[in-house]
């Protein structure tokens, strides 16, 4: 689990789908509380709705098969705007940034154009074996 | 939190499905199965109940978009009820609140329904 001091700084190592998502919401109230924001202030909200997006793809896929590799998250405050990064061991992933978002009978595939359009920046990066993201978001 | 499930028949027929907790990616089978549990049932008007989701991505979302296929190609209907300010944003911003009319309580779904 988390922990942070002042300036705000969480960081995690997420290695299960489910208890990994309750840790980023987990890391996101924290920082609600530590800034004095409330449940409706919708910077806030909108990026924590791109962190889960992110971090339930990353928690999805960033896992190869038959590994044990956790992923390492941290979010951070820098004077008013929010930061995180996640990196997993995943594939690399194709198309981060042009996937639009799909039609209204779809399925699948809003997320990553969520968080694109709810984010101030999203950038991916492959480097060597690694996937690093980072999310980026003015409160 | 793990997502809960209960389901009730109102007077008129309707199945009212309540999920609790975040209906996000780990939650959306659990949605799925009581979707596909009220229609074996027989009961193609369903209403889901948001009052307890506190959260929902767009995994989540889908398995609403899967219940809605489900019970229309079996000639029913679904509404949505008390979505909290998060999930109206998300519907909103994928423009889904044009395909799921949503009430402000389970009793404005149900009626006339």
């Amino acid at each position: 689990m988390g922990s942070h001091s002042e300036p705000f700084e969480f960081h995690a190592t997420l290695s299960h789908l489910d208890q990994g998502l309750e840790t980023l919401h987990e890391s996101v109230q924290r920082l609600r509380e530590s800034i004095g924001r409330g449940q409706d202030d919708r910077n806030l909200m909108h990026f924590e709705i791109a962190l889960a997006e992110i971090g339930a793809n990353v928690l999805t896929h960033g896992r190869p098969a038959g590994t044990d590799s956790p992923v390492e998250y941290v979010l951070w405050l820098d004077q008013d705007t929010a930061l995180a990064s996640f990196i997993d061991r995943g594939a690399p992933v194709h198309e981060v940034l042009s996937r639009s978002m799909p039609g209204q009978s779809s399925e699948a595939g809003r997320g990553l154009p969520m968080a694109r359009w709810l984010l101030d920046e999203l950038v991916y990066q492959r480097d060597g074996e690694v996937n690093k993201w980072r999310l980026v978001k003015r409160l | 939190m793990s997502l809960e499930i209960q389901s009730r028949q109102a007077d008129n027929g309707v199945t009212v499905v309540a999920p609790t907790g975040r209906l996000d990616v780990a939650g959306a089978p659990t949605l799925k199965d009581a979707i596909s549990e009220a229609l074996k049932n027989g009961q193609p008007r369903v209403v889901i109940d948001l009052e307890g989701v506190s959260f929902v991505d767009s995994t989540g979302l889908g398995s609403v978009i899967s219940a809605l296929k489900q019970i229309r190609s079996s000639a029913g209907d679904l509404r949505l009820a008390a979505p909290n300010q998060q999930v109206r944003v998300v519907l909103e911003l994928t423009t889904l609140d044009r395909v799921f009319p949503y009430f402000a309580t389970v009793e404005e779904a149900l009626t006339g329904f």
